[in-house]
């Protein structure tokens, strides 16, 4: 009973005015940026990240912050999937495809009401599941030296989008460039710069917000400039949402399954929660057969993906918080905030600030409860944001980025940096290599680097050292399976687009 | 972004594939022979240079496979949206040089107006606009959040 000791200590931190404060405020901003069509959880924290370091929050207090917004934008995604048939984020995509035909038969307070229910559904299980297993997977990652660190990071690369159905050899394209950027700056153990050309701007190394900020943000809003002319307004009647919490009890058997694969999907290291809601609406699909009208606006094509992304989200943040390793493209940005206030996360986190952990899981639940209220009764005022026109909301980004950037050291420089990542990552975008991996590279790399060199100078030198234990050969092996599993997964997708047509 | 959205348009990536190809490749290349000249005085058993050397060489590999195997890339953009996105860059990057020793108010200001029309609007609603979006988030930030904002030369605002 350890776990509930903790778990009350937990909600002594959360509840503490200005951590509740900073839920509220991350819950209702998450939700405006998850609602945004083209904004998702990774550039909605993206954005958020330069500025809660101006306001010199305590790690716990910009953690919750950041949370309480990626949990926010998982909720929020769903409401353009619904009223516009364009996913505010990527997890969303599979709500488009009931619940665009709901709102166009008038029931789309309804199909929000209930994906509300859904999601808030799926998050709970998946913050339940977070409060339980992270100390199991702590317990075990307290025995790991260097040697498994590093294997640790490289499944972490492994795995990276290669679940995802994407380009297996793209993404570990992408993961390299990332390692390479990484290494720009001066070397921590042996004094001598590297790959900084004389620039001393870069003598510290790549910022990694800045460049977090440029390939997320900016590169939005360049392909945003493709096609200008975006015209989609909702224009059909909303309705209460109300009557969707009815409609959820009818779908509770769904939300449920729905909640525990979306929550497995997302512990895995590098799937999150867009394979989250796939895998949740395609096997729910399956389940119910012909009992089901999926594609026509069946409510439970609403209800599963919804139920699963979240869950999927939640569960993102198991192996980040535990292990260290991200699980998704948007905790892979949350390690970064944590790192980059020297809180390196992992199973010493667990020991050393079990309030930080414990009141950011204690939050979790907290905002779950204010994201369902903001969510059913007061959906409408957000839906309302989606007519708000792009011209006006995307220069707003590119305000907020510049400002925020701007503040960290007031330099032209890192600016134009942003800028120049903007461009990389519009580029590495149309050319369908993944940005995350580049993000966790830069990230990652570092740390990577440091326990290769540690664990070598354990051994003198000896290479063998790093798959001299059961432990690491044993993540190894896990890597090798999961990169197998998308490797079919990817085949499987691609027979089925062929037996499609 | 981590996963495909499988609603977009995408085209064959023969040419932009093998492009990135060879230009990652290059980079490989060059990372690899740039990190000999990374020396220390005292002998480690992992140097500066160990690790680049150990990463350019699955970027190379990589690169190599895919100039040799392309993929699939989204559809790239028109002529008229590459001028945007050019001019889009040539004005953010003016703004970021006089940001600083202009100030935030009126470097924003017409940063934001330009932008705004950029983006598809007409110059009255750019105007208006613009206008009402540089006081609120000057509002916002300085006054709001605190957050210090570059003033105007000579003004304390």
């Amino acid at each position: 009973m350890d776990i509930l000791a903790y778990l009350a200590q937990g909600f002594v931190v959360a509840t503490e005015p200005q951590h509740l404060m900073l839920a509220l405020i991350g819950c209702a901003l998450g939700t405006l940026i998850g609602a945004l069509p083209g904004l998702g959880p990774v550039n909605g924290v993206a954005l958020m990240i330069p500025l809660t370091f101006n306001f010199s929050l305590t790690p716990t207090a910009a953690m919750i912050l950041l949370v309480s917004i990626y949990y926010g934008c998982m909720y929020g995604g769903r409401i353009s999937s619904i009223l516009l048939n364009i996913p505010g984020d990527e997890p969303a995509m599979m709500t488009t495809l009931d619940g665009y035909p709901m709102a166009l038969k008038g029931r789309g307070g309804e199909a929000l009401g209930l994906s509300g229910v859904a999601s808030f559904v799926g998050a709970t299980v998946a913050t339940i599941g977070l409060t339980l297993f992270a100390p199991l997977l702590v317990g075990f990652a307290i025995r790991f030296g260097p040697a498994e660190y590093f294997a640790l990071f490289m499944l972490a690369f492994a795995t990276i989008g290669g679940v995802t159905g994407g380009s297996l050899s793209k993404s570990f394209v992408a993961a390299c460039l990332g390692l390479l950027l990484g290494t720009v700056g001066i070397d921590a153990v042996s004094s001598v710069p590297r790959f900084t050309f004389g620039w001393f701007e870069i003598y510290d190394g790549i910022d990694f917000i800045v460049a977090l900020v440029g390939l997320f943000a900016i590169s939005e809003c360049l392909v945003f400039l493709e096609d200008i002319r975006h015209s989609n307004k909702p224009t059909m009647k909303l309705g209460s949402a109300i009557p969707g919490m009815r409609t959820a009890w009818t779908c509770a058997p769904t939300i449920t399954r729905s909640s525990f694969i979306g929550f497995i999907a997302g512990v895995l290291p590098g799937a999150g929660a867009a394979l989250g809601s796939f895998l949740s609406y395609t096997l729910e699909k399956r389940w119910l057969g012909r009992r089901g009208d999926f594609g026509n606006g069946d409510p439970r094509g609403v209800a599963a993906p919804e139920a699963g992304n979240n869950a999927a989200a939640g569960g993102a943040l198991i192996p980040m918080l535990s292990l260290g390793i991200p699980g998704s493209g948007t905790t892979a940005i949350l390690l970064a905030l944590l790192l980059s206030m020297n809180i390196t996360p992992g199973p010493l986190l667990f020991e050393q600030q079990p309030e930080m952990v414990w009141g950011l899981v204690a939050a979790l639940f907290i905002g779950n409860l204010m994201l369902l209220v903001l969510n059913i009764p007061l959906v409408g005022l957000f839906a309302r944001v989606l007519r708000a026109p792009g011209w006006f909301l995307m220069p707003m980004v590119v305000m907020v980025a510049f400002v925020g950037v701007y503040s960290l050291s007031n330099s032209a420089f890192d600016l134009y940096m942003m800028l120049g990542f903007g461009v990389l990552g519009y580029v590495l975008r149309k050319l369908e290599i993944p940005t995350v991996p580049v993000v966790l590279g830069l990230l990652l790399g570092g740390q990577m680097e440091y326990n290769l060199r540690r664990a070598m100078a354990i051994s003198g030198g000896d290479w063998d050292i790093l798959w001299n234990s059961g432990i690491s050969v044993g993540i190894y092996a896990f890597a090798i399976t999961l990169i197998s599993a998308g490797l079919v997964y990817g085949w499987l997708v691609r027979q089925r687009r062929i037996d499609a047509g | 972004m981590s996963e495909q959205d499988i609603f977009t348009e995408r085209v064959s990536g023969v040419i932009g594939d093998r492009i990135a190809g060879a230009v990652l490749l290059a980079l490989a290349v060059f990372a690899w022979w740039y990190s000999y000249t990374f020396t220390t005085g005292f002998m480690q058993p992992v140097g500066p240079g160990v690790f680049p050397r150990l990463v350019s060489i699955p970027l190379g590999a990589f690169s190599l496979y895919l100039i040799l195997r392309p993929g699939l890339n989204q559809r790239w953009p028109h002529r008229a949206a590459l001028l945007r996105q050019a001019g889009a860059l040539l004005l953010l990057g003016v703004y970021a040089a006089f940001l600083g020793p202009w100030g935030f108010l009126p470097t924003s200001l017409i940063a934001l107006i330009l932008l705004i029309r950029l983006f598809g609007a007409d110059w009255k609603p750019s105007l208006v606009s613009g206008g009402v979006l540089t006081l609120s988030l000057y509002a916002l930030f300085e006054f709001a959040l605190g957050m210090p904002l570059p003033d105007m030369p000579g003004l304390n605002w």
